[in-house]
C-alpha cells in the first residue's frame, strides 16, 4: 500500500486521538450527525487490489474440473509415450500425477520404470488350451471365462471379483493392485477393475482414483471444511497462503487450519494444541455466563458487541470483557479502550477485588485464560456475526428495503459492513494468540501491540455497534426516516476505515512489529489516526479544533507526538515513552 | 464361505495325495472343522532348530484365500520373529504381502524359510533380536538350541 498518502493524512490528525476516543467510547452518539472524511479512496482501491492478487495464486476445482484435468493428463501422457490410457494412469499415479516426472524417468530408463510400476513390455496371452485351473480357487474352467492381466496368469471371474473387492475395501492401496500370483508384479489397472469388479467396487475404485489425483499431488488439496467437495490448486511462491474456497470457508494452504493472518502456522498449531489441552479447564472457567457486575444476576451474551446493558430494573451498562462500567471506557481511562490489557496497574481501584486478583495474578493459567477468553469471545462473536450476516441477507434486508423505501441494490453497504465485521472478528481473534506468544520482556513491542490491538478493537466495536444497534432503529421505524442516508454514509465510512485499519494491522503484525520504524507499522498507526479523523464527530470540542490547527508533531505546548507510533509524550522526554523512538531534532 | 470351504477342500485333497512330497511338513485338518488346521514342521538343518518338530495352528478366516490364515507356533520357540509367549509370527506374507495364490502348504514352507533366515530388524522377540543385532550369534544359537531341546524334541528316557 502507498504509505505516503496515509502519512499525509495522519499528519493532519495525529494529535486528535485523545479527544476522539473520549467521544466515541461512550457509544451514545447515535443522535449526532456524522462528518466523514472520504479522503482515503485510493487506499480502498489498494485494499481491493491486494485481495485481487491474492485470488490469483490458486484455483478452486469442482469434481468435474478435477475429472477433466485428470483425463487430460492421462490422455496427453498416453499420446506422448504411445501406451494405453490405463497404463498412463498407472504411471501417473505412481509418480504422484507429475507429468514431468514421468517423462523424466521414462526417457531415462523405460525398462526400469516398467519393472518398478509393473507394466510388462511383452504382454503374455493366456495359455491357449481348452481348460485352465484358476490360481486362487484351484477349480478348472473353460478358457473363455478366465481373465488375466498382461502377465497371462489366469484366474476365474469369481476370484477376480473377490480379489479386487478385498483390495478396494482395504482402502486407496487398491490403486497399486498387482496380479495375485506372488511371483508376478504385473499391475492391475482400471480397465481390469471395470471389466471384473462389482458395480460398487468400480465406483469406489474410481473415487479413490479421483481422490488420489488431489491427495497425492503436491499442488492440490481438498478444502478442509466439513462436507465441502471442492479442491484447491495452489501456485507456490506467490505471497499469501490464504485460500478462500467456493464454499466460503477460508483456510491456510500451508497448515489447512482456518485462515489465521497475522499469526503464523507454528503459533496457530501451538495455540490449538494448548486450547485442546486446557479446554476442560477453560470450560470450567469460562462458563457461558457472567454475573452482572452490579446486580449479580447471571447474563448470557447473545449479541455481538461488548457493550452490555443489564435488563431492567438494573439497566447497568458495562463492558463484557472487563465487567467495568461502560462509562469508564470513555474519557476517564485516558481514551484507551483498555479491555485488551492484561496489566491492571492503570485500572487499579476501578475493579472489584475478585476481578483485580484475576487480572493481577501472574500465574500462567490466568494469563492464558485472559487471552483464551478474548480469543474465544471473538470467535463466538464471529459466529454470531456470520449468522447475522446470513439473516441480513435472507430476510432483514428485504424488510429494511420496505420500511425505508430503499431499493435492495442500494443496501449493499450493509452486507459489506457485516462481511467486514466477520473478517475483523477473525483477525482480532488471532491477535490474541499473537499476544499470548509475544515475549513478555519485549516491553515496547508489547505496549505498541496492545495499543494497536486496542485501536482495532475499538474501531470494530464502533462498526459492530453501528451495524447492529443503530440499524435496529431503521428496521423498527414505521415510516421512512430521512436520517437513513446519514446512516448509510456513516456505516459505509466505518466499513472502509475499519477495513483499511485491519489490513494495516495484519501487515504490521506479520512483519513481527520488527522495526517499529517501518512503513508498515507506521501505516498502521497513521491509519488508526486516520480512522479517528474519519469517525470523529466533526470538531465538537474546542481542544479538538486547537489540535487540528496546531498541526503535526509539536501540537500542544509541553507535549510532542511520536511520529512513529503517535504516542503523546511529555515535552521533557527525548525518546518516546511508548516505542523508544528518538525525538527527531 | 462356500468358496473358502471349496478351496480348503481342494487343499485337503492335495495334501492327502502328496503326503510324501514334502517330508518336512505334515498338515492335518481338524476332524470336525475345515477352518482349523494344525501342522508339524521339522526344524531346518544347519540351524539351532534342527532335529526339533514344531507344531503350528492355523485359524482360517471365512474370506480365505482372499484374506490370509492366522498362524502361530504352539511349540515354544526362541526366534526373533516369533512372539515368545503367544507364538504369533511376524511374516510379511501373512500380513500385507498375502496373495490368494498362496496355500497352507506354501505358508508352512515360508515359515521354515523364516526359521532359517531370521529378520532381527523387525523382532517380536526382542531378546532374541538383540542378540542377533549385537552380533552375538553364539548366544542366539545356544538359546535357540536350548529351547529346541526343551520344547521341540522327544524327552529322553
Amino acid at each position: 500500500m502507498d504509505s505516503d498518502e496515509d502519512m499525509h493524512d495522519a499528519n493532519g490528525s495525529e494529535s486528535l486521538e485523545d479527544d476522539f476516543y473520549s467521544e466515541d467510547m461512550g457509544m451514545e452518539s447515535d443522535d449526532e450527525d456524522a462528518d466523514y472524511d472520504f479522503g482515503n479512496e485510493e487506499t480502498n482501491d489498494d485494499a481491493e487490489d491486494i485481495t485481487f492478487h491474492r485470488q490469483q495464486n490458486y484455483t478452486i476445482l469442482s469434481e468435474s474440473d478435477i475429472h477433466q484435468r485428470q483425463e487430460d493428463d492421462i490422455s496427453r501422457l498416453s499420446t506422448v509415450l504411445s501406451i494405453s490410457r490405463f497404463a498412463a494412469c498407472i504411471l501417473l499415479r505412481h509418480y504422484k500425477w507429475s507429468v514431468s516426472m514421468v517423462h523424466e524417468e521414462w526417457f531415462a530408463d523405460e525398462h526400469d520404470v516398467r519393472q518398478v510400476v509393473g507394466l510388462l513390455e511383452n504382454p503374455v496371452e493366456i495359455p491357449n488350451v481348452r481348460e485352465l485351473t484358476c490360481g486362487i480357487c484351484f477349480e478348472t474352467y473353460p478358457r473363455n471365462i478366465m481373465s488375466a492381466a498382461a502377465c497371462g496368469h489366469p484366474f476365474c471371474g469369481a476370484c477376480w471379483r473377490g480379489y479386487i473387492g478385498t483390495s478396494v475395501s482395504d482402502g486407496p492401496g487398491c490403486l497399486m493392485l498387482r496380479c495375485p500370483d506372488p511371483s508376478c508384479g504385473a499391475a492391475i489397472g482400471q480397465d481390469m477393475v471395470n471389466k471384473l469388479a462389482t458395480e460398487e467396487d468400480k465406483k469406489k475404485y474410481a473415487r479413490y482414483l479421483l481422490r488420489s489425483y488431489i491427495e497425492d499431488n503436491r499442488k492440490t488439496k481438498w478444502c478442509p471444511a466439513p462436507g465441502c467437495e471442492f479442491a484447491v490448486d495452489f501456485v507456490f511462491g506467490s505471497g499469501s497462503n490464504d485460500v478462500c474456497c467456493k464454499c466460503s470457508y477460508s483456510f491456510c494452504w500451508h497448515c489447512t487450519e482456518e485462515t489465521h493472518r497475522p499469526v503464523d502456522c507454528g503459533t496457530v498449531a501451538k495455540w490449538i494444541l494448548k486450547n485442546s489441552a486446557e479446554s476442560e479447564n477453560m470450560n470450567w472457567i469460562l462458563a457461558n455466563s457472567k454475573p452482572c457486575p452490579k446486580c449479580k444476576r447471571p447474563i448470557e451474551k447473545n449479541q455481538g458487541c461488548m457493550h452490555m446493558t443489564c435488563t431492567p430494573p438494573c439497566k447497568f451498562e458495562f463492558c463484557w470483557l472487563c465487567l467495568g462500567a461502560w462509562s469508564e471506557h470513555g474519557e476517564r481511562t485516558g481514551g484507551f479502550y483498555a479491555c485488551n490489557r492484561y496489566e491492571v496497574a492503570k485500572q487499579e481501584g476501578l475493579y472489584d477485588e475478585s476481578e483485580r486478583r484475576r487480572e493481577m495474578a501472574k500465574n500462567s493459567l490466568e494469563r492464558y485464560t485472559h487471552y483464551y477468553e478474548r480469543w474465544a469471545t471473538n470467535q463466538s462473536s464471529r459466529q454470531k456475526a456470520l449468522a447475522d450476516l446470513h439473516s441480513m441477507q435472507t430476510e432483514k434486508l428485504e424488510k429494511l428495503s420496505e420500511k425505508q423505501s430503499q431499493p435492495g441494490s442500494q443496501l449493499k453497504f450493509i452486507i459489506e459492513a457485516w462481511s467486514q465485521i466477520v473478517e475483523c472478528r477473525r483477525v482480532l481473534k488471532w491477535t490474541y494468540a499473537y499476544g499470548y506468544y509475544l515475549p513478555e520482556h519485549e516491553h515496547a513491542k508489547r505496549q505498541f501491540f496492545e495499543y494497536l490491538q486496542g485501536e482495532a478493537e475499538s474501531g470494530l466495536e464502533r462498526l459492530h455497534q453501528c451495524a447492529e444497534k443503530e440499524l435496529q432503529i431503521y428496521l423498527e421505524a414505521d415510516s421512512p426516516m430521512k436520517e437513513f442516508s446519514d446512516f448509510r454514509t456513516k456505516l459505509a465510512g466505518l466499513t472502509s476505515v475499519t477495513r483499511n485499519y485491519f489490513e494495516n494491522l495484519v501487515r504490521a503484525l506479520e512483519t513481527g512489529l520488527k522495526d517499529v520504524d517501518s512503513t508498515n507499522s507506521q501505516a498502521a498507526c497513521s491509519q488508526s489516526s486516520n480512522s479517528k479523523s474519519v469517525c470523529g464527530k466533526g470538531s465538537k470540542s474546542g481542544k479538538n479544533k486547537a489540535a487540528r490547527s496546531g498541526g503535526p508533531s509539536r501540537s500542544l505546548d509541553d507535549h510532542w507526538s511520536c511520529d512513529r507510533c503517535t504516542f503523546f509524550n511529555p515535552g521533557s522526554a527525548t525518546t518516546c515513552q511508548m516505542c523508544e523512538h528518538h525525538l527527531p531534532t | 464361505m462356500q468358496a473358502s470351504r471349496a478351496r480348503l477342500f481342494k487343499e485337503y485333497k492335495e495334501v492327502q495325495r502328496e503326503k510324501a512330497a514334502d517330508p518336512d511338513i505334515q498338515l492335518v485338518c481338524d476332524d470336525s472343522n475345515i477352518f482349523k488346521w494344525t501342522a508339524l514342521i521339522k526344524g531346518p538343518s544347519e540351524t539351532p532348530y534342527e532335529g526339533g518338530v514344531f507344531q503350528l495352528v492355523f485359524a482360517i478366516p471365512e474370506q480365505y484365500p482372499l484374506l490370509p490364515p492366522q498362524v502361530r507356533f504352539l511349540t515354544k520357540i526362541f526366534h526373533p520373529n516369533v512372539h515368545f509367549k503367544s507364538g504369533e509370527i511376524c511374516l510379511d506374507i501373512l500380513k500385507n504381502a498375502w496373495s490368494p495364490a498362496w496355500t497352507l502348504q506354501s505358508v508352512c514352507r515360508a515359515i521354515i524359510a523364516l526359521m532359517a533366515h531370521p529378520e532381527p530388524d523387525s523382532p517380536l522377540n526382542c531378546d532374541s533380536g538383540n542378540l542377533l543385532r549385537s552380533g552375538d550369534i553364539r548366544g542366539y544359537r545356544s538359546m535357540a538350541r536350548m529351547y529346541t531341546r526343551l520344547a521341540a524334541m522327544p524327552k529322553k528316557g
